[in-house]
């Protein structure tokens, strides 16, 4: 079970790891340069993998000839589909609990029909790299080209031509219902309506899909791979039609995830080549594969009709949504419904009538990115209500307050928030902290400000049955081990394990150690996808932690004469509660003392000090240790956390619900627009969230100013653009985020309402983070110039079209 | 693929004898920021590289004789960060400070940067409004000087002839009342592609404009001057009316494409603009 | 297959290999010396995760072939600190939270060393600049900014 608010409370006020700005367990080894991250492998024998791809989005397979690349000296293998014993399998979601409805299909190298250009079609192995290449280019591949579709409303229309195999191209498509539209609308004062585009963007780590892959000893197929999902294990299993425990993920840390490496990418591809050969295979993509092959976000289209009344408040909502999926299913019914269930916003609105449709075309696929479908909405809802508000001649803050929604008050679907909502608070404090406007420096400049909230969804959706495993130990001389399966793709999910196992323990963060990312030596804990390994895995390791800690209490209570509900744990030594209080009230503390970090690294970090001497209210943790070692009292737990769960929603009117708990926030956005070139500078920043509890300030912080710049790179110039299925925007020198001259000083502000499902009441903000970016931006450009940019990215060339200049 | 060939010369001589053994297989690299990926897309499979990153007197920055000298082999980031370049020509200065990024400038050098030819070259743009001149050394010794003007023939097509390379760009130094500056527009603040560019020269007597150099980049298949423009400031009192016309005819003289950085009447109109602000900042 | 010889001094130890002309700096830290902390992100000069200080400059080992590399010194992360000797950079990036995933941190240290050797008293925008072609996608840069920039206000002892 969760902590419960009275308990954590108790804690809180004697948190002495949690809350801390420590360093990271895992930073000294990126700093040295130690870190090990996919690519940074060999092993002897190691052979280099190439993938070739369709040349073409639409076209029919003829034939592959692979004899002349099998010919070339120093090539070992070439796979094509018809080398694939299950070819062709499908996505399930969700770890034990399968859920019906919507279920992509994967399929691991193309035979019939290519759905889109950069499709894999062979796999090479070579014993070098360049071999590898060469054989690639050796392969000849007959196509027919078929003229596809491109734009996802064409390719909803009937006799559209067919992307797949399937009657129609709509993958799918959802409906919220509330109250009656038509009812809504007529009560209205002012209604605005307008169309949003967003765009197809990458998710851009610096660190390539990338993995290496060996047979073990026992012949199990072991994959060493910059993945968020270890468990796809199965699904590598599924399409060598091996048993599940014959194939192995190892995470290593991940250079960025962002929710691009939550498909699988690497990974089917090295089991084959690696059950084929018998040997060590390393592969990785090429920036251009990552940017044409890998799963993007969808770019949506969006229709929002918005009705008010004249006191501001919000009647009436329409939307209609499509979003393009590209060539392959994926996640694209997922991402949609979050988009669905998130279409409104964090605002009360009596009467809400959404459609969305999610439609296969012949771009590239779309899949999870960073937000899940939370910031294409937002986008509209947010320049929406900034409309609404201009016309009402009322503050984008007012108009906001007066239809945020309240803890307690129900969403579009129906569904109570009953935890904490504190998104008003949120709001006002961003525009405080944005401060006196700044003054144009020269005349074509315009100055302007923009605000922009979001509620979006940490953790599954509950009808997925979500669960975490972690194990906790102590050993003998009071040092900790944290095993559990999260992949670290640099959110900091292994290090917030280690202080939440710290703080219970009462250990430095220095004395734990934590293994991570491993199918098979540590407990599953899920995907780090959905914001949800500090919400599931971190609370599955406060279980276990308690469990541990517990014990240690009964066998010291023993040692100590008195009742385990009389003690505490701190700095590795058990004492009695009202003792050690006592004592610390007459201590000095040290708050800058170095302390031993990881062996022979130095840190300074803020610890309390305290000097304690008597020795019959106290006992050394390492005592009781080998006390319950002697004893055979155990000093290990795994836990296993389950989400709340709860049964698929009604999928005709979107009630029902659908996500544990939301995380609320607001970001304001101050920019400089020259009128006459368009360009905007973005001159504040300021971004604020509900996080319930940082367990570590510096990397909640970290969160919030990163996902403000992934939200900002959104806003004004990441596009994967496309022209008829072909990517022209294939490398990081046309496909532009933000360098560190493009990005302000993000300010963040954090609230710790302590009023999260996750431990110690946190709640989850990797993805909330970037959502509400875009929109702030927008509102700020449309405050500075008059006119509104209704489509992503606002780049200058748009702006002076809206200007009507060009 | 892997026959390459690669020669590192450390001297003129050296350099010289290479070229007239190899002139119709060699390919001159400096630093090699254009070739080196070029080559890993497999698009180029140069015979032979030669490389003249090593020839010291290739890699100089001299005032005399009321010339500046800068070496083909100097780094962006030399020319970036010298006090010559900044005092005698800021708009050279500034380009570089702009082209690419810092890890770029390290490795990119100036005679690589007009050897390339792209419409966007960024170093090309001041150099065309300083009156630049190329110095070539051509198979056999000898030396010839092109004006670059008269360099750029067409889309990456060059007045350079098999075996001839860029030795130094020699440009006269602006007298005191020679003014110019210079404004890129990409779309992002570092490591953008130029998608308009425009460098200025005014030589003023009181009002009255008595030379004027434009040049204008990423909207014609060469960095260009834009004479027309030129003629039309010269010998003029720039005023409000002579700025819109000289806007009007700038538009007509230069012929932009539409591509992934920006569509052809976006880069007309944006082009105009900061031509009439690189005057009034000569100006000011 | 054209082969040469080339000799670099890696981190102050003496490396050799037989590369090919068209070989990177980047193919031959990582495939022939196994210096894993040099990052392959884009090979093309975008990224700046493989920077390397070459000859006491900043450069993307993947716009550098390896026979230029011949005769010189290449420094990267590891050559600038250690566990035993850990740099005030490295210091100051961890204490900072400059750290997520990571994989451009080694290519963000080496341009920063780079800058504060020449500029120790570097401002923040100077550093900004100066890390310009060293692209982060999790931190949003601050952190970084703010690490580079206590490094830079406290000389090194």
């Amino acid at each position: 079970m969760i902590a419960k608010r009275a308990d954590t409370e108790s804690v809180k006020a004697e948190y002495r790891v949690i809350g801390k700005p420590l360093p990271r367990h895992d930073a000294w080894g990126k700093v040295y340069g130690e870190t090990k991250y996919s690519n940074d492998y060999k092993l002897p024998n190691m052979l280099y993998g190439k993938v070739l791809r369709s040349r073409y989005a639409a076209a029919r397979l003829l034939s592959i000839d692979t004899r002349d690349a099998e010919k070339l000296p120093g090539v070992v293998s070439v796979m094509t589909a018809k080398d694939v014993q299950n070819n062709e399998t499908v996505t399930r979601f969700g770890q034990t609990h399968a859920v019906g409805g919507f279920e992509g299909l994967y399929r691991v190298l193309a035979d019939k029909k290519i759905r889109f250009k950069g499709e894999a079609v062979a796999l090479v192995a070579a014993e070098r790299r360049d071999i590898a290449e060469k054989a690639i280019d050796l392969i000849k591949v007959e196509y027919e080209p078929l003229e596809g579709v491109f734009d996802p409303v064409a390719a909803m229309q009937p006799g559209a031509y067919q992307v797949g195999e399937d009657k129609s191209n709509v993958i799918c498509s959802y409906k919220v219902r509330k109250g009656n539209i038509e009812e809504g609308f007529a009560h209205a004062d002012v209604i605005v309506e307008n169309t949003y585009r967003v765009p197809m963007v990458d998710h851009a780590y610096l660190e390539p899909e990338s993995g290496m892959a060996w047979l073990d000893d026992d012949g199990v197929i072991t994959i060493r791979a910059a993945t968020q999902v270890i468990e796809h294990f199965r699904g590598v299993a599924d399409v060598l039609g091996l048993p599940h425990n014959k194939v192995r993920v190892i995470a290593p840390m991940v250079g960025g995830g962002f929710g691009g490496k939550e498909d699988i990418t690497v990974e089917t591809y090295l089991a084959l080549l690696v059950w084929k050969t018998g040997r060590p295979v390393s592969l990785t993509y090429t920036r251009e594969e990552s940017i044409i092959a890998h799963g993007k976000r969808h770019p949506y289209i969006m229709r929002y009709k918005t009705g008010a009344t004249k006191d501001g408040k919000l009647v009436a909502m329409e939307a209609e949504l499509i979003s393009d999926a590209g060539g392959y299913v994926y996640l694209s019914p997922w991402v949609l419904l979050y988009s669905t269930v998130q279409a409104t916003g964090p605002y009360d609105i009596a009467h809400v009538r959404v459609d969305t449709h999610t439609v296969l075309t012949n771009n590239t696929f779309c899949s999870a990115n960073r937000g899940f479908g939370g910031p294409q909405p937002c986008f509209a809802y947010e320049s929406q209500l900034d409309e609404l508000a201009k016309q009402l001649n009322l503050s984008p803050l007012e108009i906001r307050k007066r239809n945020y929604l309240h803890t307690g008050d129900a969403m579009a679907t129906g569904r109570v928030l009953e935890h904490r909502v504190e998104t008003e608070q949120t709001a006002e404090k961003v525009l405080e902290a944005l401060g006196p406007p700044s003054k144009p420096k020269s005349p074509p400049e315009k100055i302007g400000r923009g605000v922009a909230s979001s509620m979006t969804s940490y953790g599954r959706m509950m009808f997925l049955h979500d669960t975490s495993r972690s194990f906790v130990s102590l050993d003998l001389d009071g040092s900790v081990t944290v095993r559990c399966g999260v992949q670290d793709i640099g959110g900091g999910q292994a290090s917030s394990l280690a202080q939440i196992a710290a703080e219970i323990l009462g250990v430095p963060l220095s004395d734990v150690n934590v293994y991570i990312g491993d199918s098979a030596l540590t407990p599953l804990a899920g995907t780090t996808t959905a914001t949800r390994q500090l919400y599931m895995s971190g609370n599955a390791t406060l279980k276990a932690a308690r469990v541990v800690r517990d014990n240690l209490l009964k066998k010291a209570a023993e040692i100590l004469n008195t009742s385990p509900e009389n003690l505490d744990l701190k700095d590795r030594e058990i004492f009695i509660q009202n003792h050690r209080k006592d004592t610390l009230g007459l201590k000095k503390t040290d708050p800058e003392c170095n302390v031993n970090y990881g062996g022979t690294r130095k840190a300074v970090v803020a610890v309390e000090t305290c000097v304690d001497d008597d020795s019959d209210r106290v006992v050394a943790l390492e005592d009781v240790v080998k006390a319950c070692a002697a004893e055979g009292m155990p000093l290990f737990n795994v836990a296993q956390f389950n989400a709340p769960t709860r049964e698929l929603i009604d999928f005709k009117t979107g009630q029902g619900k659908v996500f544990a708990d939301f995380t609320f926030g607001t970001q304001a956005i101050e920019v400089s627009v020259d009128e006459e070139t368009g360009k905007v500078t973005v001159l504040k920043i300021v971004s604020c969230y509900d996080v319930g509890q940082a367990i570590n300030p510096l990397s909640a912080e970290g969160q919030l100013e990163g996902g403000a710049l992934y939200g900002l790179g959104y806003g004004m110039m990441e596009n994967v653009i496309m022209e008829k299925g072909i990517t022209l925007s294939p490398t990081l020198a046309e496909y532009l985020i933000p360098t560190a001259v493009d990005a302000p000083d993000v300010e963040t502000i954090m609230i710790e309402s302590g009023g999260g499902v996750g431990p110690f009441g946190a709640k989850g903000i990797g993805e909330p983070s970037c959502v509400p970016t875009a929109p702030a931006l927008a509102n700020a450009v449309s405050d500075a110039l008059g006119v509104r940019i209704y489509e992503l990215p606002i780049t200058p060339e748009k702006i002076l079209k809206a200007l009507g200049k060009i | 693929m892997d026959n390459t060939e690669y020669l590192r010369p450390s001297n003129l001589k050296e350099l010289g004898q290479i070229m007239a053994g190899h002139k119709n297989r060699a390919t001159v690299i400096a630093g090699g920021t254009n070739l080196i990926p070029q080559m890993r897309n497999g698009g180029k499979s140069p015979e032979l590289i030669v490389d003249i990153g090593d020839i010291q007197d290739f890699s100089f920055i001299m005032e005399d004789d009321g010339f500046i000298s800068i070496g083909a082999a100097t780094t962006i980031a030399e020319i970036a960060s010298s006090d010559i370049v900044s005092t005698f020509s800021p708009i050279l200065a500034s380009s570089a400070r702009e082209l690419g990024n810092p890890l770029i400038r390290n490795r990119a050098t100036i005679g690589g940067n007009l050897a390339n030819a792209s419409p966007c070259a960024d170093t090309a743009l001041p150099l065309l409004a300083l009156d630049a001149v190329i110095r070539i050394l051509s198979p056999g010794d000898k030396t010839r000087n092109v004006v670059l003007n008269n360099f750029f023939h067409g889309y990456r097509f060059t007045d350079l002839g098999k075996g001839e390379i860029i030795t130094r760009i020699i440009f006269p130094k602006p007298d005191d009342e020679t003014t110019g500056s210079q404004i890129k527009i990409g779309l992002r603040n570092a490591a953008a592609i130029s998608v308009a560019s425009i460098a200025v020269m005014l030589t003023m007597e009181g009002k009255i404009c008595r030379k004027a150099r434009i040049a204008a980049g990423s909207v014609a298949p060469i960095p260009m001057r834009v004479s027309r423009v030129e003629q039309l400031l010269e010998n003029q009192e720039i005023s409000a009316t002579l700025l819109e016309q000289c806007k009007a005819i700038m538009k007509k003289e230069i012929s932009p494409i539409s591509d992934i950085r920006g569509s052809a009447e976006y880069r007309s109109y944006v082009t105009a603009v900061i031509l009439e602000r690189n005057i009034q900042r000569a100006l000011s | 297959m054209m082969t040469y010889s080339i000799e670099t001094n890696v981190n102050g130890r003496p490396r050799a290999a037989e590369v090919t002309a068209r070989d990177t700096l980047l193919d031959v830290l990582r495939d022939h010396w196994d210096v894993f902390e040099v990052k392959n992100g884009c090979e093309q000069g975008d990224c700046g995760v493989c920077t390397v200080i070459l000859s006491g400059k900043a450069v993307n080992a993947c716009l550098t072939l390896a026979v230029q590399a011949n005769g010189k010194d290449v420094v990267t992360a590891k050559g600038i600190g250690s566990p035993k000797e850990p740099h005030l950079l490295q210091t100051k990036f961890v204490e900072h939270g400059a750290i997520q995933c990571g994989f451009c941190t080694p290519g963000m240290l080496t341009s920063a060393k780079v800058l504060l050797d020449q500029n120790p008293k570097a401002n923040r925008q100077e550093i900004r600049e100066a890390i310009a072609g060293n692209l982060c996608r999790c931190t949003g840069y601050k952190k970084i900014v703010d690490a580079i920039e206590a490094a830079a206000a406290k000389p090194e002892s």
